[in-house]
């Protein structure tokens, strides 16, 4: 069994190398990517943690099985998240899930809400963050995908486009559109930071 | 939270599940870019059809016939092969994306490159004569392809319209007149009076040759202007001299 610190000082890339002739170091693959990609998949399916958890193993099998495609000019950060980016969307498309509230830390829709609005500081009421996080969830995946990658996750244009498989050009517009339409959202609900 | 990446390694040395072999995304990979590269030839087939159906057909005679610009050229393009080049268009830009780095790209910009290079190879084919001996070739042997593209033919027999063409079969006869056999292979008794002679040609049996005037009656037009056949028109030269 591989050890957690036998890991450590090696990148993705050449655990993902070692991974290939032991099966073993990919627990350490898993446990880096664990928490980040579940918070991920909950955040963009809006889904209960169980069923999150199950499409998070399908994604860590997913991503084992088809290993040789990852190519090394690629960050495996952005393949792997490319690849639970997809698995969700499949998932939650085949079976019609019951949005739950999912909880986000107040830092996440801080970074959302300062990009947005174009503001140094927010700082709001408890109720007015479950109010807010109900207008995210209530955009289009697609915006709500890239405010998750950027303001949440701190994934750049270049990795954004990486993960979701879209030009540079598109991302940004996409991200402009996703903050335009949370902007009217916030100004018809006449919340001000 | 349940133990996800202990399950997960169980669960692969459990099923003994692999990683799918190098070889098979290396293919994987080569067999996208060769249906990118076998729809970009197609496109350029398709392209070179294009402009060798257009390049056929005499864009001048409209006015001559009564009919505006615009009509004549929704009548006449090859809408056919505009499909298919926008069909082969379309497999190579859903090919081109989901190469490794595909996706990077734009829209408008694997388009506009995709269309490129199959014009600039369409031209290439057209000029070798490549699109002519195609053309002859799907008039001959595909049934009823020459109901789905709007040929020389069809622009040229329309005797009631003042347009007919054909190849002479006999002259010398009173008053410049002389005998023509059309493509449908109708005998004409041609009045060419005051005929104006284009392309530096000189009645002669066996010529070919389009001509623009007015039906006097079934067997009898009154030619005003003639043309010879040009380069590109070559199936008409061969059902000419049946």
């Amino acid at each position: 069994m591989i050890t957690g610190s036998e890991c450590i000082n090696k990148t993705d890339e050449q655990i993902v190398a070692l991974t290939l002739k032991n099966q073993d170091y990919y627990l350490c693959l898993m446990k880096r990517y664990e928490v980040k990609l579940l918070n991920y998949i909950l955040k963009i399916s809006n889904t209960s943690r169980e069923d999150a958890e199950d499409v998070l193993q399908e994604v860590f099998v997913k991503a084992y099985q088809n290993l040789n495609d990852f190519d090394l000019n690629f960050k495996f950060s952005n393949w792997i998240y490319s690849i639970a980016h997809n698995t969700t969307i499949s998932a939650f498309r085949k079976k019609k899930v019951r949005p739950q509230t999912v909880s986000w830390e107040d830092k996440d829709l801080d970074n959302i809400l300062k990009s947005t609005l174009d503001v140094e500081n927010a700082s709001l009421q408890k109720l007015t963050y479950k109010h807010i996080l109900k207008m995210i969830n209530q955009l289009p995946l697609k915006y709500k995908d890239v405010l998750i990658l950027k303001f949440v996750e701190g994934k750049d244009y270049q990795e954004i486009s990486d993960i979701l498989h879209k030009p540079m050009g598109t991302v940004a517009t996409l991200i402009n559109r996703a903050k335009k339409s949370l902007k009217q959202e916030l100004e018809k609900e006449d919340i001000k930071l | 939270m349940k133990n996800i990446s202990n399950e997960v390694l169980k669960k692969i040395k459990d099923n003994n599940i692999k990683p799918k072999p190098r070889w098979y995304f290396i293919t994987k990979n080569y067999f996208i870019w060769l249906i990118f590269g076998i729809s970009i030839i197609l496109g350029s087939f398709a392209f070179s059809m294009i402009l060798f159906i257009i390049k056929q057909l005499d864009w001048d005679i409209y006015h001559y016939i009564g009919e505006s610009f615009l009509k004549t050229v929704f009548i006449s393009l090859p809408y056919l092969w505009l499909i298919f080049l926008i069909l082969f268009i379309g497999v190579a830009y859903y090919n081109f994306i989901h190469t490794k780095r595909g996706y990077r790209f734009k829209f408008i910009s694997i388009l506009l490159i995709s269309l490129i290079i199959s014009v600039t190879l369409g031209t290439v084919l057209y000029s070798n004569g490549l699109s002519e001996n195609l053309g002859n070739i799907f008039f001959e042997k595909i049934p009823y392809y020459n109901r789905l593209v709007y040929t020389c033919e069809k622009q040229w027999m329309r005797p009631e319209r003042g347009l007919l063409a054909g190849t002479i079969i006999e002259i010398g006869l009173p008053e410049n007149s002389f005998i023509l056999r059309d493509l449908d292979n109708n005998r004409w008794k041609i009045e060419a009076s005051k005929v104006i002679w284009k392309g530096k040609i000189t009645p002669a049996t066996g010529l070919k040759i389009k001509l623009i005037g007015k039906l006097i009656n079934d067997n009898n037009f009154k030619a005003m202007e003639i043309r010879p056949w040009q380069q590109g028109q070559r199936r008409f030269i061969m059902e000419g001299n049946r």
